[in-house]
Formats: C-alpha cells, sequence, structure tokens
C-alpha cells in the first residue's frame, strides 16, 4: 500500500504541489488526470525523489519516510520499491534490449547474470518484444521502445510502477501496442499510478481516479463517478475540453 | 632553389629512426592524462568540496599557459621538489637521477590531463539526462549510474575528441626536444645542423608528421563511424 | 642548474617580461589578420567546389593541421629566402618577427578556413533561398543573410583559435625573435634563474589568456543577441 500525506514542493516562487494525499491501495491501478502544467509530472517525480518534496511524507509498503530529512539510504530503499516508465522511454542507448532489462536486476538486486537473463526474457516476450532481444534503442520503433521500457520497470518486480504520459510521446498507430501492453499486465494485479491523456484508456484500467489541478486534488472517486459524474466544476470543464464527444447526462 | 633532394630522402629514414620515442612520449601521457581527465571531471562536476577549485584552478591555469613553459617548469622545478622530499624521507636517490622522459611524461601528463578533463566534462553533460534519471528510478546508486550509464556513453561521444587529442600530443611532442630529448624533432635539430642541411631536414620532418597525422585521423573517422550508432539516439 | 629557488624573484621578473608582451600581441595581432585574410581565400574554393582550387586548399589545411607549429615555423624561417632568392628577393637581413608573423598567419588562416567552412554549411539552407526568393542576387545572399549567421557561429570557434596561437607565440623564440617568452630566456640566462623566469612568463600569459577569454565571450553575448530577442522554439 503506498501513501502519500501532504505533499509539497515549489520551484523557486512557483508553488506546484500545494499538498496533496493520496492512498493507492495494493494491486489498485491509479490513473491521475488533469490539465498541463498541473503537477502530475512533479509528483511522480517527487514519490521516487527524482525530486525532492518540500515536506511531507511518503509510506511505500512498510517503508516511511519524510520527503525534507530523507537520507540517502532512504531514498535508495524508496526506489528500490518503485519502478517508472517515462515519457520519451530513457533507455540506456549503449545497451542492447535484453541488456536493458537485466541491467536493474544484475547491478541493483544482484541477480546472478543467468537467472536475471531468463526472467528479462520472460518478460520481453510478455511484452512482445521476444524477437528484438539482441537490437539497440536506436534500431527500434516508438511504441517498441516503450514496451522496453515497461519490461525494464517490470523486471524489478516493484511493489509500484508509476507511468509518466507513456503515450504521448508515440506516433498515433503506435500508441495502441503500448497500451495493451500496460492494460495487460494491470490485470496480472500490480500496483500502477498512471499519468496519462488517454481517456479511454484511463476509465478502462483504472479503479480510482484522480483529477488534479493547479498543484491540488480536485476530485477524486471511482472511474464511473468522475467520469460520468463529476461533482466538481473545473473537472467537468477538463473532460469536457479533452473529450470533446463525450456526453454526459445527469 | 638550392634544395637536395637526395638528401631529404636520407633525412627521412635518419629522423624515421626517431619515430618510436616520439609515440612513446605522445601515448603514456596520453593514456595517464585520460586517467587524470576523468578524474578531474567528475571532482568539477560533483563539486567535491574543496579539491574542485583546485581542479577548477588545474584546468583553466593549464590550458591558459604555453606547453613549453610547462615542460620547462616541470623540469626545473620538480628536481627542487624531489630533493626536498628526498632530504625529508631519507630516500637514497637524488634528482639528478631522474631520467630525463621522466620529467617530458610528468609535463604532459599533466597538460593532457587538464584538456582531458574538459573533453570528458563535456562528454559526461551530453549524456541524456533521462537515462540518468532512469537508472535512478531503478534503484541505482550515483556512483553505479555514473559507472555502467553515463561514463561509456561519455566516453564514446568524447572519443573523437579524444582521438584528436592524440594529434594534439604528437605535435606538441615536438617540443621534448627543448630539454635535448631525441624525439623526432630533436633528431631533425641534430640531422640538420650536422649536415647543414636545415630546409631538408624539417621537411623530411613534416612529412612524418604529416603522415602519422594523416594515419590517426583515418583510424578516428573509422572509429566515429563505428559508434555513430549508439549516439544516434533513443527517441524515435 | 639555477641558483636556489627565490620567489621574490618572480614578481621581480614580471615588470621586466610585461614591457615585451607588446610583441607578442604584435604577433599574434599580425597573425591573426593574415589568418582572417589567407583564410577566407582559402575556404571560398572548398565552400563553392571550385576543382584545383578546391584541392590545393585542402592539401593546404591537411598539411598545417598535420605538422607541429614548431616544425611550420623552421620551415619557413629556412625555406622562404630559399624560394625568394629563386625571383632574386634577397631576405637575409628581414627581421624573424616578419617570418613568425607569416608562419603563424597561414598556420591561422588554415584552420580559420576550416572554421568558416563548417560555419557556412551549418547555416540552415532554408536561409539562403529565402532570401532568392524575396530577389537576392547568390553574393548578396551570401554577404547579407549566410555570412553574418555563419560568422556567429563561428566566433567561439574562432576566439579558441586565438587564444590557442597567443600561446604558441611562445615559440618565437625558437628563431631568435625577441618576444616576452625571448626575453626571458635572455633574463634566465643573466641571472640563472630560469624557474622564477618561467614561472613569471606562465602568470602573465594566463592572466592575458583570461582577459582575452573574458573579452570574447562579451562579444559574444552581443553577437548572439538577436538570438535572445526571437526565441524560436519553446
Ligand atoms: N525542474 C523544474 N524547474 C522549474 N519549474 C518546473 C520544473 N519542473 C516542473 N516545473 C513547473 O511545474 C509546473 C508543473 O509541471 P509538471 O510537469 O508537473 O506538470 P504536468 O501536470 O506534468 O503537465 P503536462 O501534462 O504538461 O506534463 C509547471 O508549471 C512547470 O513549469
Ligand atoms: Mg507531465
Amino acid at each position: 500500500m503506498i501513501r502519500l500525506k501532504n505533499i509539497k514542493k515549489s520551484f523557486g516562487k512557483q508553488m506546484v504541489l500545494k499538498g496533496i494525499d493520496l492512498t493507492v491501495e495494493k494491486g489498485e491501478v491509479v490513473v491521475i488526470l488533469g490539465p498541463s502544467g498541473s503537477g502530475k509530472t512533479t509528483l511522480l517525480r517527487c514519490i521516487n525523489f527524482l525530486e525532492r518534496a518540500d515536506s511531507g511524507a511518503i509510506t511505500i509498503g512498510d517503508l516511511s519516510v519524510d520527503c525534507h530529512r530523507a537520507t540517502k539510504k532512504e531514498i535508495l530503499a524508496l526506489r528500490r520499491k518503485t519502478a517508472m516508465v517515462f515519457q520519451h522511454y530513457n533507455l540506456f542507448k549503449h545497451k542492447t534490449v535484453l541488456e536493458n532489462v537485466m541491467e536493474g536486476l544484475v547491478v541493483v538486486q544482484k541477480w546472478p547474470v543467468e537467472r536475471a537473463k531468463e526472467r528479462s526474457l520472460q518478460i520481453l516476450e510478455k511484452v512482445g518484444l521476444s524477437q528484438q532481444i539482441d537490437m539497440y534503442p536506436s534500431q527500434l520503433s516508438g511504441g517498441q521502445q516503450q514496451r522496453v521500457g515497461i519490461a525494464r520497470a517490470l523486471a524489478l518486480n516493484p511493489e509500484v510502477i508509476l507511468f509518466d504520459e507513456p503515450t504521448s510521446a508515440l506516433d498515433p498507430e503506435l500508441v495502441g501496442e503500448v497500451l495493451s501492453v500496460i492494460q495487460k499486465i494491470a490485470r496480472e494485479g500490480i500496483t500502477m499510478i498512471v499519468v496519462t491523456h488517454e481517456m479511454g484508456f484511463a476509465r478502462d484500467i483504472s479503479d480510482h481516479v484522480v483529477f488534479m489541478d493547479n498543484g491540488v486534488v480536485v476530485e477524486e472517486g471511482k472511474p464511473n463517478e468522475i467520469f460520468h459524474a463529476p461533482k466538481e466544476e473545473r473537472t467537468k470543464q477538463f473532460l469536457k475540453r479533452i473529450t470533446p464527444e463525450w456526453r454526459y447526462s445527469i | 632553389m638550392n634544395i637536395d633532394f637526395r638528401f631529404i630522402v636520407t633525412a627521412f629514414f635518419e629522423i624515421m629512426k626517431a619515430l618510436p620515442l616520439t609515440l612513446v612520449i605522445t601515448t603514456v601521457p596520453l593514456l595517464i592524462g585520460f586517467a587524470i581527465g576523468i578524474g578531474t571531471a567528475l571532482i568539477r562536476l560533483y563539486k567535491v568540496k574543496v579539491i574542485y577549485k583546485i581542479a577548477d584552478f588545474y584546468v583553466s591555469f593549464l590550458r591558459g599557459t604555453p606547453l613549453i613553459l610547462h615542460i620547462y617548469i616541470v623540469y626545473l622545478g620538480l628536481p627542487l621538489l624531489f630533493d626536498v622530499l628526498a632530504e625529508k624521507w631519507g630516500w637514497s636517490i637524488r634528482s639528478n637521477s631522474i631520467p630525463l622522459i621522466v620529467f617530458v611524461f610528468v609535463a604532459f601528463s599533466l597538460n593532457a590531463g587538464a584538456y582531458m578533463s574538459e573533453i570528458i566534462r563535456s562528454g559526461i553533460l551530453a549524456v541524456n539526462k533521462g537515462e540518468i534519471e532512469a537508472a535512478y528510478s531503478i534503484g541505482m546508486t550515483t556512483s553505479q549510474a555514473m559507472k555502467r550509464i553515463v561514463l561509456p556513453q561519455a566516453l564514446m561521444i568524447s572519443l573523437p575528441n579524444l582521438c584528436n587529442m592524440f594529434v594534439g600530443l604528437l605535435h606538441g611532442s615536438s617540443l621534448a626536444f627543448s630539454i635535448s630529448l631525441m624525439e623526432l624533432n630533436g633528431k631533425a635539430n641534430v640531422v640538420a645542423s650536422t649536415n647543414w642541411k636545415f630546409l631538408e631536414s624539417f621537411i623530411a620532418a613534416a612529412v612524418i608528421y604529416w603522415g602519422m597525422t594523416i594515419l590517426a585521423e583515418k583510424v578516428t573517422a573509422i572509429l566515429e563511424k563505428r559508434l555513430r550508432m549508439f549516439i544516434k539516439g533513443g527517441v524515435a | 642548474m639555477g641558483k636556489s629557488f627565490d620567489l621574490n624573484l618572480v614578481f621581480d621578473f614580471l615588470p621586466k617580461l610585461l614591457s615585451y608582451l607588446h610583441i607578442t600581441l604584435l604577433i599574434l595581432v599580425g597573425a591573426v589578420l593574415i589568418g582572417l585574410l589567407v583564410g577566407f581565400l582559402a575556404a571560398l574554393p572548398r565552400i563553392y567546389n571550385i576543382p584545383v582550387l578546391r584541392t590545393l586548399s585542402a592539401i593546404y589545411v591537411s598539411f598545417i593541421r598535420g605538422t607541429p607549429i614548431l616544425i611550420q615555423l623552421f620551415l619557413v624561417y629556412y625555406g622562404l629566402p630559399e624560394l625568394l632568392k629563386t625571383i632574386q628577393i634577397d631576405v637575409t637581413h628581414m627581421s624573424s618577427l616578419v617570418f613568425v608573423i607569416i608562419t603563424y598567419g597561414f598556420s591561422i588562416g588554415a584552420l580559420f578556413s576550416e572554421i568558416i567552412r563548417a560555419a557556412v554549411s551549418a547555416v540552415d539552407r532554408g536561409q539562403t533561398e529565402a532570401a532568392y526568393a524575396i530577389g537576392m542576387t547568390p553574393i548578396a545572399a551570401f554577404v547579407r543573410i549566410v555570412l553574418p549567421q555563419a560568422l556567429t557561429i563561428a566566433f567561439p570557434n574562432f576566439a579558441n583559435l586565438v587564444i590557442s596561437y597567443l600561446k604558441d607565440t611562445s615559440l618565437a623564440f625558437y628563431i631568435g625573435v625577441m618576444d616576452m617568452t625571448g626575453r626571458g630566456q635572455t633574463l634566465g640566462t643573466a641571472t640563472n634563474h630560469f624557474l622564477e623566469v618561467y614561472i613569471s612568463l606562465a602568470i602573465i600569459y594566463y592572466a592575458v589568456c583570461i582577459l582575452l577569454e573574458k573579452c570574447f565571450s562579451l562579444l559574444e553575448t552581443r553577437m548572439l543577441r538577436y538570438e535572445r530577442q526571437f526565441p524560436v522554439s519553446q
């Protein structure tokens, strides 16, 4: 289980997160929605300390850290319980597909190479990349690269995977293959926090939806509630803008 | 015009005998300088307390002063330092038993280290920041990320510049004759003055340097081509 | 070996050496001016792909890039008089300063032509086409549109080149020029305190380098004004 308590973060004078509280149950898929600049990326990056929040507390499983005071050791421990899938994939360019996936197992979790390879191959098969294991990232399409990114995260068997707009850098025709992989692993009961602008996907995949605007959580609830009967005016505005064809009746 | 073409050929073969020495005083400092360069670059990037200021000054000072002065200062200063230390620690050897080539190694390595630290630093900065974050996100420590993700790529990016460094040092080695080391240029000077044929000797020396440079540039081009695949970038 | 090291001498020598700084700078400025001229001339045949001249220019550049500056200096010093003798010009009494400026000028010229060439090809092709589209002649398009942009691109490399040749002027004393380092040699011989002389020299060269760097970076920010005022993306 994951619990964020009163997370605050400023860049200079601009307060980007104004006290975020969030609870994610084990096995739950939480989708975060919100307009551009609302602080979604920043929130994800605060969870694994790619950005250090100014104050607040983060609990993942049995590990609780105070953001302001977290030591290097705590940060490392926290990162080893989480994994992240990036908008721009961020694959290790000098390593092959297989090496990208094995890297964390071998270097961080100290698995023997043979076992790491075996597991990596299994996972690459799951994301449909068995044919590409010896290629370098620059030889892959965007969709393939992002599936490697997902495999790299998945391999570590983290308590939660953070997705930051995993498909927004992709050509439209490649979005589907990545979304279906995410959907597949969601069904396996892996805890996920997903930032996305793909509304249909968000509705299908989520157990819980959080709508953020301007650094605060405006509204949260079951996908049905949020998509079909949002209470807050700002949520309605946002959903109307992003899915103009979407009609809902009260 | 009064040129003895046959003597150019004679001089060429005579001067060529000094090529091995030139290569030694080019490659040894290249390797030592490489180690210094990586160390200095990391110290400056991580702003290691106090010593990063020293590292900054080292790089800026050596890049801001002529190589010939580095040679002279090491040649004259190192023995002084050595003798003071020898006195203090009771070493049995004295500075006059230090072979000439050591001064060249020290001066060139320090010089090369300063330049290479800049090359490596810009290589490190050119590595995609997202990959470093990805390394952290899978739980790597700072040093693991540096060793496994950043440095390998930084070195690949820097490779053409590091090869240029070889050419730079090759040409720089022509100054070693100033402390009477018989490398290519030193040899050319001897051949020139013993035969009283200056122009011919230096033409021969020029041809050797030119040939070596072209060779080095060819090798660099081949290496660069091989590496382009990685550098091209992962974002489709 | 000299006498024992005396730090005070380093400071005593500074003013004595500084009084020869203008010779060092004269070599540098003279060489840079020649270099600019030669560099442009050598770059043109390669930019416009003129046969024969293009090859000659490439060989010239390759030779300069392929040989140490000191060897170039010796070649000019011993070769130029021979060459000029064939056309009945006697230069035996010409000052070595002239040889140094000529050598360094041609040396800078070669590298400068490379910088210019790279900069011109880095200017967006669309710029030339846009100039043609509004009816400019090829020459006008080059002079008014491409060149100003190319110079901006070339400037940082040009600045580095000048600084690296400032340091190379320290080799002029090998053919007997009385520049700052040349004066240092005589000072060293007279006092037998070479180490102090060289440290003094290093301090001066370093100061001049820093000063030049500062000037160049000021100039660069001025040149880049138009890029700041009209940000293209983000
Ligand atoms: N490193 C940073 N330095 C300064 N400001 C930043 C930094 N990172 C983010 N911001 C600012 O924080 C605010 C929130 O950014 P964030 O990337 O979290 O938004 P987002 O909700 O992910 O937006 P999008 O949907 O466009 O990705 C923005 O105004 C942004 O300019
Ligand atoms: Mg974002």
